[in-house]
Parts: structure tokens; C-alpha cells; sequence
């Protein structure tokens, strides 16, 4: 789910980019209040290695397999990290492996950290106080399953209202629910994957749960 | 999954200052994202060729680094023409070539060939890591830089470490086809347990940081340095995008 280089016009790219530093500069804010910020980043950053490299864990979802995007276990095990920690994997990965790409670089940001800190929240909210496999479960689905409607809604809506070519409103329109429903599966697989990720995490490393 | 760069001869590109290779990028790739007119897509095309022929870079490098594209450029480019615009070109009967789609189409492809081949050749004369150090010395907070480094850093270990839970997997009798709910707890789990890892891994990792200074002194050493030739080069890469974005403009008046 990554915009590559060369669809989008340039106010678009670089109104991604000033997005995603006003989010960065917020989160930064935020992680530099607490008492000692720089215990914080080793763990950041090994889980955001580890999510990278288990984003290349291969689902089986038939006739196809597709790769988990984790970014809402991402947003509910990172906090303010994963906003950073997302647009270190986008760099990575349009070096790497030429997924997505570095002028498509903050909206990509947008499309997926967002969500990301909006899986954060409803996980954080959604337990609070509340405690057992349970309620870890179902906020741990929604906040997994929400989080790639949310990314699938601004990459549908960014990718056909700024492609560089009049479709007319029906195309435009048919494009957006082909696009949206094409990825429900991907959705619901990702929340039971969340949500059997947070459960096990609650049995074998609760503190993993608990965050950064 | 390794941030090294292949084993080539040195080049102009190889010996530039990383953070003027990085500035010369980022303008050259947003000019290319500015342009819409075939005129200047091909001069594009041919500027692009000339980077990878003075990087020196192999061929089949850049090849294999093209072979993954975007499944979405992919779909654009071949549905676009049938679906965008007013004036028919071929009519087939139940579907019909428009001009319109196809400019469009073809404007994407070269965008996304020329930006996607100047990333990769720019950004494979020198480590990954050297170019997240020089984003530091150009003003990346520390947290970012730092994130970054130890990320491109443990990457090749988690890959690793994934691949020998997957053979271990299979040793025990796993068929990774079987769809259902035993498939996706079974990869649950393997995420659970990389995410256990990654983080048992972090506190040792911060240990030994500590150890070695690590937030003690948090001044940038800046250990790049600019010559004559990083300045001509840049400025050739600011003329190349001003001239594009220029021409650009004048021939949409």
C-alpha cells in the first residue's frame, strides 16, 4: 500500500512531506519529555527492525498470499515512536527493494503512520484498566483491522483523485471501491494476526505489550 | 536484506560527499516529478542513462533492482489509456485507445523509470548507513539518526534470526500452505516471538551502548567534507532540475 514514485504531482509530495515533519516533530516532542529518552530508542528501533523483517512473513490468502503491513501492531507496541519508526522502514524499503519511493516518502508516511497512531490510541483507550486475554484481543483487532481501512481509504483517495489523468466521476468513483474492497480480506486478516500477536505477547512477554 | 553496496569501480558518484550526493538527489528527483511534457521525459531518460554509465554501477545490478515494480505502476500503465480521456485513438468495439490516457500513461512510466533508476544509482555508491550519518550531519534529529542507524544495523540479525524460526518451523513438520486459523496463529506466534527477540536483544544492545558513551556527548561529529568537484557536481544536478522545471513551465504557457 505505498504510492510509488512519479503518479502524484509535486505540491502533493512535498504537502506529504511538511505532514509527516509536523507529525515527526510532535512525536520527537513528545519522546524527548520523558525521563530518559535515549533508553527508549535501542528498543524502538530493534522492534521496528523486527516488524520490517516480519512484514516479509508471506499470509497464504487464497488464490494469492499477500505480506503483513503490521502497522497496527506497529502504532500499538511503538507510540510516538512509530510515526519515526515508519518512515525509517518507507526509506529502507524504496532503497532496498524500490518499494514505494523517496518523493512519495511523506505521504506514504501519512497513509500509514496516521492510522498507526490511531491504532495507538484505540488499543491504549480501548484496555485501559481492563486487563486478561479478552479485551486485549478485541482492541487489538479493531486497532489492527482499522488501521489498514484507515491507510486503504487515503491511499484510494490520494491515488485516484491525483493521478495525473481525467478518469470522470464514475471510473473514479468504481476505482476506489474496487481498491477498498479488494483489501477488506487483507483488513481482517491483519486484525486476527494483531489480535493473536497481543494475546501472545500478553502470555509470554507482557512488557513487550506494554510498549516503548 | 543488506544495506552493503555491490563491488564496483569508483566513480565520480563514489567519491562525492555524501550529503551533496544526497541534496543533488532529492532536487533532481522532485524536478523529474514536476515534468508532464514528452519533450523533456526523454531528455530525462537520456540524463538518466548518463548517471547509471558515470556511476559504473553493473548492469545487472540495476536490472535486478528493477525486476520488483510497483504492481500499481504496473496497473496504471496498462489501464489508463483504456479508461482516461475524451479523444479516441483506436476503437476495438467493446474498448477504445484514448489519447489523453495514454500521455498520462506514459508520463507515469517515465517518471517512475527515471526517479526509481537515479534513487538506486545514487543511493548504491556508498553504504546505506553513510547516507543516514550524512542526513544527521545535514540536521536529522538524533532520535531519527540513531533509530535509523541501529534499524539498517540489526536488520540482516532479525532476517536471520526469522529465517532459522521458519526452518526450524518446517523441520517440525509446519506446511506453510495450509490456510485456516491453525495458519495464522502459527504466524502470530512467529511474529510474537521475532518482536520477543528484537526486544530482549534491545536491552543488551543499550547496555552495551552505555558502555562505549552512548547519550553521553550527543554533538555531531562531522566527519565529511566538501570539495571543488561535490560543488561542480551539485551545481550540475541544481542546473539539470532548474533547466527541466523551467522548460517546463515555458512550455505549458
Amino acid at each position: 500500500m505505498h504510492i510509488p514514485d512519479g503518479i502524484l504531482p509535486l505540491p502533493l509530495t512535498l504537502g506529504g512531506y511538511a505532514a509527516c515533519a509536523a507529525a515527526v516533530f510532535f512525536c520527537l516532542h513528545r519522546i524527548k519529555k520523558r525521563p530518559e529518552p535515549a533508553a527508549d530508542i535501542p528498543k524502538a528501533a530493534l522492534l521496528t527492525s523486527a516488524f520490517f523483517v516480519a512484514s516479509l512473513i508471506h499470509i497464504p490468502v487464497p488464490p494469492a498470499s499477500v505480506h503483513l503491513m503490521l502497522s497496527g501492531l506497529l502504532g500499538v507496541l511503538l507510540g510516538f515512536f512509530a510515526i519515526p519508526a515508519i518512515l525509517i522502514g518507507l526509506f529502507f524499503q524504496a532503497v532496498m527493494f524500490g518499494h514505494g519511493g523517496l518523493t512519495t516518502l511523506g505521504i506514504n508516511g501519512v497513509i500509514i503512520g496516521f492510522p498507526a497512531m490511531a491504532a495507538h490510541y484505540i488499543f491504549r483507550f480501548g484496555t485501559r484498566g481492563k486487563h486478561g486475554p479478552k479485551p486485549t484481543a478485541t482492541f487489538a483487532f479493531l486497532a489492527g483491522a482499522l488501521a489498514i481501512m484507515l491507510s486503504v481509504l487515503l491511499f484510494a483517495l490520494l491515488l485516484v483523485t491525483a493521478v495525473p489523468a481525467d478518469m470522470g466521476a464514475a471510473v473514479e468513483k468504481t476505482a476506489m471501491l474496487v481498491i477498498i474492497a479488494a483489501h477488506v480480506p487483507l483488513a481482517l486478516v491483519e486484525g486476527v494476526i494483531t489480535a493473536m500477536t497481543a494475546t501472545f505477547l500478553l502470555r509470554v512477554s507482557p512488557r513487550v505489550l506494554h510498549g516503548v | 536484506m543488506s544495506c552493503n553496496v555491490p563491488q564496483t569501480k569508483t566513480s565520480v558518484l563514489h567519491r562525492m560527499d555524501p550529503r551533496f550526493r544526497l541534496v543533488g538527489l532529492f532536487v533532481l528527483i522532485f524536478a523529474y516529478s514536476f515534468v508532464s511534457d514528452f519533450r523533456l521525459l526523454g531528455a530525462m531518460l537520456i540524463f538518466t542513462l548518463m548517471l547509471f554509465f558515470i556511476s559504473g554501477l553493473p548492469a545487472r545490478f540495476i536490472v535486478q533492482k528493477l525486476k520488483l515494480p510497483s504492481l500499481i505502476i504496473l496497473v496504471l500503465v496498462l489501464i489508463l489509456p483504456f479508461v482516461s480521456g475524451q479523444n479516441t485513438l483506436l476503437d476495438l468495439g467493446f474498448i477504445s485507445l484514448k489519447q489523453e490516457g495514454l500521455h498520462a500513461s506514459g508520463v507515469i512510466a517515465a517518471r517512475f523509470l527515471c526517479i526509481i533508476t537515479t534513487v538506486m544509482i545514487v543511493l548504491h555508491t556508498a553504504p546505506l548507513l553513510t547516507h543516514v550519518q550524512a542526513m544527521r550531519a545535514m540536521g536529522l534529529p538524533w532520535i531519527m539518526a540513531d533509530m535509523a542507524l541501529l534499524t539498517g544495523r540489526y536488520l540482516e540479525v532479525l532476517g536471520c534470526d526469522l529465517g532459522r524460526m521458519q526452518t526450524a518451523m518446517r523441520l517440525r513438520g509446519l506446511n506453510a500452505s495450509r490456510p485456516g486459523l491453525y495458519m495464522l496463529r502459527t504466524r502470530a506466534w512467529l511474529c510474537g516471538s521475532l518482536l520477543v527477540r528484537g526486544l530482549e536483544r534491545a536491552d543488551w544492545v543499550y547496555r552495551a551502548m552505555r558502555l562505549r558513551g552512548y547519550g553521553q556527548n550527543r554533538t555531531a561529529t562531522l566527519q565529511f567534507r566538501a570539495t571543488a568537484l561535490d560543488m561542480a557536481v551539485l551545481s550540475a544536478a541544481l542546473l539539470a532540475a532548474g533547466t527541466v522545471m523551467g522548460l517546463e513551465i515555458w512550455f505549458g504557457l
